[in-house]
């Protein structure tokens, strides 16, 4: 009697093959993405790099290819400087704002929710991110403009004079909340929360429920096992979904463009510089900020432990 | 004298499912206190209503004479070991020792001189600085050991201590837990489905069948006089007679446990009992011979070295006439 099947077909050569080279078969399927991480992306982002050690020639507007750090001078330029500082507090707010607000929500979802609440609560995080992204941006300029609903809604409960005292507050404060840093900052909040709250949410289930019982065990109270336990091990959650709310405010240039005082954000000075101005060499240094902003948060955030729980 | 933990008539329902039903119990201080039963039965909340994990849905308990109704579980002078250990991934082995003194604001420098201690106390010393995640199932026990006893707790509590360990292990911790009790002197209460991690090293068993308890007593009261049927056939796996078996076996007619290592071989003159052979077990240190007796299987174990009977065999059996535990109330 024979001892093995023959083969029947390409298809079963082709599993005898994979079978006897394992790796041929790992290869054929990293190949593609490899390829385009490699080649596209990351080319892409040395490109970039290339371009802003570049410069561009004052009088003819043409662009020189040869190595200089002029370029990155001129971020220190007062003018531009002032971008990445509006640009960078915005995002340092709008994370602390998420964390603050994606935590008790998170750790409701994680901790209390069960069956179809879990399944409310999905549906409530994601439901947002099924719209478009322009939709939202401009339903919240009606929602903060002058003649909008939470105007009407202050000056129906007699608040009227309080959203003035805020919005008289200089520099974050304007002439309505859909002209000033506050609206701004209200509207980023309310794009980017919910990638906050689904890493935090993740992080905060895997704690096991033990892992609290024994800090309680031990003689903490609430507070203490937040502070102590809880934090540290959701730890991983908050710096993943503060590196989603942080770039993606620094990079946006669409939010600041249609709400906000009409000063620039980085996202919009790379914008323009590209674009009318054809600086392409200060545009790709400016686009370079965000990314080291990045490398020296997470940098920090390694060297502070923030994934020794991982 | 106060017992360490008293529960008059303590009930805990999960909607429908009575986990803990009308449970009287009392567990005298300084003792080894076994919660035998199986998954489901009870124990496991029993131990939570302790620590205050669980409130009862009805009853009582004390621990030392106060009554626990309104003390959250950090109050309480009682501490867990957990069954997964639970340490803190993100701390080094003395943190994790020291918690429970930083918790109560003890200074830096005496919470280490401590932690220290505890580990000696566990024969971890110089494992201080290692994360849990770099040490064995067992070190990672005795950590959990070290940090339940850093803050004195009068009761110590251990839910299934030694189930995720290996029988080597588990056969050399039992016998340093209950050194480590006889040391400290305090009262230790563990649960466990190990009616042979409960004999060997509690000094008090209850026995613990859906929700309630079947049988309190020492281990031997608990082995080989048994209350009910329940317990006869969780603890040791007894043979369990039903009435009219009793009674042909030559008892009084009621339910009645017969151990498997009680019973012998004998010539049919002799024998009190005959059965047909239908299994085998080898066991190493002995053989479990199964036989069909008056419709019912009986077990018979015998020791290494004497002589088996074969499948289909007939055998007579005999056993020493005390050797028949009759179970009145079961």
């Amino acid at each position: 009697m024979e001892s093995a099947h023959p083969a029947r077909g390409a298809f079963d050569r082709m599993t005898a093959l994979f079978w006897r080279r394992p790796k041929l078969l790992t290869a054929l399927l990293i190949a593609p993405p490899l390829l385009w991480l490699g080649v596209v992306y990351v080319g892409s982002l040395a490109a970039l790099l290339l371009q802003s050690f570049y410069s561009i020639d004052e009088f003819s507007g043409i662009v020189v290819p040869e190595f200089t750090l002029k370029t990155y001078a001129e971020l220190l330029i007062p003018s531009n400087y002032d971008v990445i500082v509006r640009t960078v507090t915005m995002a340092a707010a709008v994370t602390l704002a998420s964390v603050a607000i994606a935590f008790p929500v998170a750790f409701f979802a994680a901790r209390h929710a069960k069956g179809r609440w879990k399944a409310v609560f999905y549906l409530g995080v994601m439901l947002p991110l099924w719209s478009s992204y322009l939709v939202k941006v401009y339903a919240w300029k009606l929602i903060l403009a002058k003649e909008g609903i939470i105007t009407w809604a202050a000056e129906g409960i007699g608040a009227g004079n309080v959203l003035g005292a805020v919005l008289a507050i200089p520099v974050i404060g304007g002439n309505s909340l859909s002209t000033s840093y506050i609206g701004t900052f209200l509207v980023f909040v309310y794009v980017w929360l919910p990638y906050m709250i689904l890493p935090m949410q993740a992080s905060l289930e895997r704690v096991p429920t033990s892992m609290l019982e024994a800090s309680a065990d031990l003689g903490a109270r609430g507070w203490r096992t937040f502070r102590s336990v809880i934090l540290p091990l959701a730890l991983p959650g908050v710096i993943a979904g503060s590196i989603f709310t942080f770039s993606l405010t620094l990079g946006d240039y669409i939010i600041p463009q249609i709400i906000g005082s009409s000063r620039f954000f980085i996202g919009q000075a790379v914008y323009s510089l590209q674009g009318t101005a054809g600086n392409i060499p200060l545009a790709a240094a400016f686009a370079v900020v965000p990314i080291v902003i990045m490398l020296v948060y997470l940098a920090v955030a390694r060297k502070m432990g923030a994934f020794d729980a991982l | 004298m106060t017992a360490a933990v008293e529960f008059l008539n303590v009930s805990r329902h999960f909607g429908t499912v009575r986990a803990v039903d009308r449970v009287d119990l009392s567990i005298a201080e300084g003792s080894f206190f076994a919660m035998l039963g199986p998954s489901g039965s009870g124990k496991t909340t029993c131990l939570r209503l302790i620590s205050g994990f669980e409130k009862p849905t009805a009853g009582t308990i004390r621990i030392f004479g106060e009554d626990m109704g309104e003390v959250p579980p950090n109050r309480r002078h009682v501490n867990t070991v957990f069954q997964d250990y639970a340490l803190f991934p993100h701390m080094n082995v003395r943190d994790n020792v020291a918690y429970g003194l930083m918790v109560r604001g003890v200074d830096r420098r005496s919470r280490r001189d401590k932690a220290e201690e505890m580990l000696s106390l566990v024969k971890l010393d110089g494992f201080g600085d290692r994360k849990p995640a770099q040490l064995s199932g067992g070190q990672r026990q005795r950590v959990a050991l070290a940090r339940a006893l850093v803050n004195e707790p009068r009761v110590l509590l251990l839910d299934e201590p030694l189930g995720a360990l290996d029988l080597k292990l588990r056969e050399a911790m039992q016998d340093e837990l209950k050194a480590l009790q006889r040391r400290l002197g305090i009262t230790f209460v563990f649960v466990t489905h190990d009616q042979g991690e409960a004999l060997s090293m509690a000094d008090r068993v209850a026995v613990f069948n859906e929700g309630r308890i079947a049988q309190v007593g020492t281990p031997s009261e608990v082995y080989d006089r048994p209350a009910t049927r329940f317990v006869a056939d969780f603890v040791g796996s007894s043979n369990v007679l039903p009435p009219d078996l009793t009674r042909s076996f030559g008892g009084p007619e009621c339910w009645a446990s017969l151990r498997p290592e009680a019973i012998r071989f004998a010539p049919a003159a002799e024998a009190r009992a005959t059965g047909r052979v239908s299994a085998l077990r080898y066991l190493g240190s002995g053989t479990r011979v199964a036989l069909e007796a008056g419709g019912q299987e009986i077990a018979v174990l015998v020791p290494a070295g004497n002589p088996l009977p074969a499948v289909g065999d007939r055998a007579g059996l005999t056993w020493d006439s005390d050797a028949l535990h009759l179970m009145e109330g079961a």
